[in-house]
């Protein structure tokens, strides 16, 4: 493994070194997961990506987390350079109802529906949160975006491969829709992220709360997206899907605990209306 | 003519329509009462003049049909400007926006020079024949005939259907079939006073006879009327798809979100005002507050259409920078028919009987709403082209 520096403060990167390191991610994601993750991530300069190109370095590195379902304590530094403190340790997020946890950085085998997940629930007073919470959504969202992505290529493969009444799953209009509408919300949800890092990275235009709002509006299509994808790629695989041996229900149990992360769809949803609601119009933020 | 940026370009427009006032209560045609067809046409027709005398509507079309020149998405700025004006009903506003590029890539560049202007100064209102009775979904299996004459001239023969705003129209861009299969279909430019053309209003369920049937008794249409080539019919029909959901598109979804807002405010009204007995107001209670499930609503019909913006913006992007748009525009037409779905059900739920009791625009456009999974390939055809094209899952 390599390490890769980035100029701090660097507007772009070569697409190539880009993709080069992306696979390097990828590569090292299949390979390794939690803690050992964590570690390899830091040595592989995410830490120095994330400072100096947060806009490059949330999308890959979260989306490629889900795809992988690899997991890596690694909000918590996204957290962190928001506040500006150095990355590393770790910091209480708001989780769905007014919950709060603490994603250790270690392996401690949690109570969570994902278990693999070092999550603890912490006290929390509940009062107003002590960070802006728009990159924090939008790397759960991307990860979001990922685990559905994930779900929906084993759901695909299984249909082309698992023959029923003398023809492949994949040939029935009721499961080809299915997996349609999966993949036309994974692909929403993936245009709504992308505008919202867009709106994160600049700091001019814009009314102010632009880049918050829409991280709100893209964690809520995110959230919905893995929803949907878990439940239509559920039902394609069928009762595979549901054994414990088979990948899927990794994912499906991924989707559900992140979606409550920083607020779930249904919550998020409900705060785009208040906001709505007391605005009486609705931001267009995102323009030709 | 130095090269316009997007954003000097709106704010030309924006300037320009705040001192020209366009808007249907500024106009002075006769007949042009919210609803009524004829004063929606009348309408488009004044609007498309006034902006292509100001110049706004020739900017992103070629100098070779009278344009200006400019990037395309110069028309999706100015589209999204009268549609967030209520200038003009979007979807027969847009119509330019496939017609143009068809008589631009196809017809003899004479005939586009000639033609083209004429449409976009508003002088004249086309129509695009394609669907048949016997060919919806399944269009490649029209059966209009074109037959060759001795002198060069094609007679036509055979009849249309869901033909928009045939009735107004002076001219058709037409699907016949000249031989066999796919590669057996021909466009031609067909004027509509031809002899032998009849079109027949359909009464539609909202009310709006926005559609005709269109037939064809052995009409004769000169040969130099013919768009590209025998058989280049089927590139016609589909080369179209990508201007109809990148431009038509990014219009239409500034209009939903013009009727967010105004679902906002008047969901917002409380019991003010009443229409006959009815209490006439929205869903909030008299001190102000609002249901958590209403709220949510409005929220989700949100979510909804901010994605889609964003999904339209990508599709824009891609076009504007030379790239071809394919298969994966059907995800942005069932991203819009849900979208625009999803906003007048949330419309109906939080303006209680305003659909079912009054004759406002909100029933004419919530049942227009209907038809937004069907019309443009349906909702199953773009899952159909979504599971074979982008998930690669072979033939059904």
């Amino acid at each position: 493994m390599t390490a890769v520096s980035h100029p701090a403060g660097a507007e772009s990167a070569d697409p190539a070194e880009l993709a080069l390191l992306a696979e390097t991610f990828r590569k090292t994601m299949s390979a390794a997961s939690g803690q050992v993750l964590d570690l390899a991530l830091d040595q592989l300069g995410w830490r120095d990506l994330l400072a100096s190109l947060p806009g490059v370095a949330i999308p890959m590195v979260f989306r490629l987390l889900g795809e992988t379902g690899a997991h890596a304590p690694i909000l918590n530094d996204v957290m962190l350079c928001v506040a500006g403190r150095a990355p590393g340790d770790t910091v209480p997020l708001p989780y769905a109802g007014g919950s709060w946890v603490v994603w250790e950085r270690s392996d401690w085998r949690s109570g969570a529906l994902d278990d693999e997940l070092p999550l603890r629930p912490v006290a929390g007073d509940g009062g107003p949160l002590p960070l802006p919470l728009g990159a924090g959504r939008r790397a759960v969202g991307w990860w979001l975006v990922g685990t559905g992505r994930a779900m929906l290529a084993l759901a695909r493969s299984h249909a082309l491969d698992r023959v029923q009444f003398g023809r492949p799953l994949a040939s029935f209009q009721a499961v080809r829709h299915r997996l349609a509408e999966t993949l036309v919300a994974l692909e929403g949800a993936e245009a709504a992220l992308t505008a919202a890092d867009a709106l994160g990275g600049a700091s001019a235009g814009g009314l102010a709360g632009d880049d918050e709002l829409a991280a709100l509006l893209a964690k809520a299509a995110a959230g919905q997206a893995a929803l949907t994808a878990a439940r239509h790629c559920q039902q394609v695989l069928g009762g595979i899907g549901f054994t414990a041996e088979h990948g899927l229900n990794r994912h499906v149990r991924r989707a559900l605990v992140l979606d409550g992360l920083l607020g779930s769809a249904r919550e998020l949803t409900r705060e785009a209306g208040a906001r709505l609601v007391a605005e009486r119009s609705a931001r267009r933020l995102v323009d030709l | 003519m130095s090269e316009l940026s997007v954003a000097e370009f709106r704010a030309g427009v924006r300037a320009w329509l705040d001192s020209h006032d366009l808007s249907v209560s500024g106009s002075s045609v006769s007949g042009s009462a919210e609803g009524s067809l004829d004063g929606q046409v009348a309408q488009l027709l004044r609007v498309r003049a006034a902006l292509y005398d100001a110049g706004w509507m020739r900017y992103g079309w070629p100098a070779s049909v009278g344009g200006l020149g400019g990037p395309a998405m110069l028309r999706a700025v100015l589209g999204e400007e009268v549609a967030t004006r209520d200038l003009a009903e979007p979807g027969i506003y847009s119509m330019v926006e496939v017609l143009t590029p068809t008589m631009i890539a196809y017809a003899r560049p004479s005939l586009a020079a000639s033609a083209v202007p004429l449409l976009l100064s508003g002088r004249e209102q086309w129509c695009q024949g394609f669907s048949e009775p016997g060919s919806g979904s399944d269009l490649a299996s029209l059966s209009t005939r074109a037959v060759a004459r001795s002198d060069g001239a094609w007679v036509i023969t055979g009849q249309k259907v869901w033909t928009s705003l045939a009735q107004y129209a002076a001219r058709c861009v037409l699907l016949t079939r000249t031989s066999p299969g796919h590669g057996g279909i021909t466009a031609f430019f067909v004027d509509m006073s031809s002899p032998g053309i009849t079109v027949r209003p359909l009464r539609t369920m909202h009310g709006v006879d926005e559609f005709a049937e269109v037939f064809f008794d052995e009409v004769v249409v000169p040969g130099d009327r013919m768009l590209g080539r025998p058989g280049d019919g089927w590139r016609v029909a589909t080369d179209l798809l990508p201007y109809e959901r990148s431009t038509c598109f990014w219009h239409r979804v500034a209009y939903l979100y013009s009727r967010l807002d105004r679902l906002v405010e008047a969901a917002s009204s409380a019991s003010s005002g009443s229409a006959g007995g009815l209490r006439g107001g929205g869903v909030v209670a008299d001190d102000g507050s609002w249901d958590g499930a209403d709220v949510a609503a409005l929220g989700a019909a949100y979510v909804a259409l901010h994605t889609l913006r964003c999904r339209s913006l990508v599709t824009q992007r891609r076009l504007a920078s030379g790239g071809t748009l394919g298969p994966e525009t059907s995800v942005d037409k069932v991203l819009l028919a849900s979208a625009e779905q999803q906003l007048y059900d949330t419309a109906r739920d939080l303006l209680p009987g305003m659909v079912e009791l009054t004759s406002s625009s909100w029933r004419t456009e919530f049942l227009y709403s209907r038809a937004a999974t069907i019309y443009g390939g349906t909702a199953e055809i773009q899952r159909n082209i979504i599971a074979r094209r982008l998930l690669d899952l072979g033939m059904e």
